[in-house]
């Protein structure tokens, strides 16, 4: 019995910490779900983006750097732009978050929020650099103007979310 | 008790701090090395991008589902609401589709005669494979989606991709079960096409926006605005003669073309199967030569 319990106890454990690491994937799967919305699809938001800056900033110990770089990867190749940009842009946004951590600490929600517009601001920045250098042409960026603001507005919605289901988690 | 007292953080944290900095430099190097990869080994990225594509497609298949329904639904309601009016036009519709039909059916019988007259070469049988767009990535690099149709249903890279409407794209990667549409739209998308009655030589690229531009027209083309834009065949990779979409702007900057597939209601794809050898296959088709040559001179 008591070793049930401890079995049982160690896999919650493991569970919760590979979570934000699934929930993100999970997100990068969801926004390939086709949604048959006129001109919505050039500007779905940036999910991965979102859910790496979340944990970055609230569990950085469950979310390495290893994991945002697999993340990446697997956005790429999912989504079929060229490899590299997306994972380079996903780690931009971790180191910043990693850089300025004790600022993060501290901050309130809505402070967080205005973090995250400059966060992914530099993200998507670079995603949008390195994708034209790797295709040697000039990539429009207003399509990526409107993502980044869709994305800004589903930053509150997923990280309330998110901090619910934290909350949950550790009230149990 | 064990709490990691003022000064172990003060030791640790500058060993941590070196440890990320080297992990992010390490990753941000091998981030790159793909982006390299990518651009020189196309066939490893594409091989592992199909391996992890065939992996989800199932998932996205049952979640795409529901989706649809609840769009399809929403469709009916707006349809319901203009019920009349769209009976209106299709009566005028049909009425003038008639018309159509008896001048295909007689120009239909003419053109048979006429090939049998010049005994002309049969084009290549044509055969359809129909599959479900589960995925469309969006964003703002790419135009693709992904349909649950791959490999063992006989998809193969080059396949044009239809809907009722016309062509949408082609088959950009093949995955086993699931395979990837570069649409019209994508900014690696060059189709030959042919414009108007005049039947002018031009190449369409796309550029992600929803109008695709037509490039290397002769000097002598006369583009309108109206114009309709069909497959040209070149290239033997599509078909010829299939619906694209008419030029919806002339200008300085460039002719533009409007394709006639809605986007937003993509759901079911149909794949040609056009029995033709393109350059697609060139380097089959050379392997196949210098054998047939080799057979020649051991003769």
């Amino acid at each position: 019995m008591r070793q049930e319990e401890g079995l049982w106890h160690r896999l919650d454990l493991v569970a919760r910490s590979i979570s934000p690491f699934f929930v993100t994937l999970l997100l990068v799967l969801g926004g390939l779900v086709p949604l048959r919305i006129a001109d919505l699809s050039p500007i779905v938001p940036a999910l991965a983006l979102i859910g790496v800056f979340f944990w970055s900033v609230h569990r950085p110990d469950l979310m390495p750097i290893w994991a945002v770089f697999l993340i990446g990867l697997i956005q790429d190749l999912l989504t079929g732009s060229v490899i590299g940009p997306g994972i380079v842009g996903l780690l931009v946004a971790h180191a910043l978050v990693v850089w300025q951590h004790r600022f993060f600490l501290a901050a309130s929600f809505a402070v967080i929020w205005c973090a995250f517009m400059l966060v992914a601001a530099a993200a998507l920045a670079v995603t949008w650099l390195l994708t034209c250098i790797a295709m040697t042409t000039y990539v429009d960026p207003a399509p990526l103007f409107f993502e980044y603001l869709v994305t800004m507005a589903f930053y509150p919605c997923l990280a309330w979310t998110f901090l619910r289901g934290q909350r949950l988690f550790q009230q149990r | 008790m064990n709490k990691p007292t003022g000064s172990d953080i003060r030791v640790a944290s500058p060993l941590k701090a070196w440890a990320s900095r080297f992990a992010l430099l390490l990753l941000v190097g091998a981030a790159f090395g793909l982006m390299l990869i990518g651009r020189t080994n196309s066939f490893i990225v594409e091989e592992t991008r199909s391996a992890v594509t065939d992996m989800v497609t199932p998932i996205l298949d049952a979640v795409s589902q529901p989706v649809d329904t609840f769009s399809g639904v929403i469709d009916k309601a707006e349809a319901l609401t203009n019920l009349t009016s769209e009976n209106e036009i299709l009566r005028e519709q049909n009425a003038r589709l008639l018309q159509w039909q008896a001048v295909a059916r007689r120009l239909e019988a003419e053109n048979a005669a006429l090939r049998t007259l010049n005994n002309m070469v049969p084009d290549p049988a044509m055969s359809y494979i129909t599959a479900r767009v589960v995925g469309d990535p969006g964003g703002a690099f790419v135009r693709t989606v992904l349909i649950n149709a791959g490999d063992r249903n006989g998809i193969e890279k080059g396949q044009a991709a239809i809907t009722g409407d016309g062509l949408a794209g082609r088959i950009a990667e093949v995955g086993k079960r699931s395979a990837r549409v570069l649409l019209l739209t994508d900014i690696n998308s060059r189709v030959p096409v042919v414009v108007g009655d005049a039947r002018d030589r031009a190449v369409m690229a796309g550029d992600n926006t929803n109008a695709p531009e037509l490039l290397y027209l002769g000097p002598t083309a006369k583009i309108q605005v109206g114009d309709r834009v069909t497959t040209s065949g070149h290239g033997g990779v599509f078909p010829p003669g299939l619906p694209i979409g008419v030029v919806a702007g002339v200008s300085e900057k460039g002719i533009r073309v409007r394709p006639f597939v809605d986007w937003a209601h993509m759901e079911v794809l149909r794949i040609v199967d056009y029995e033709m050898t393109g350059i697609l296959d060139f380097e089959a088709q050379v392997g196949a030569a210098r054998a047939a040559a080799a057979a020649g001179n051991n003769q």
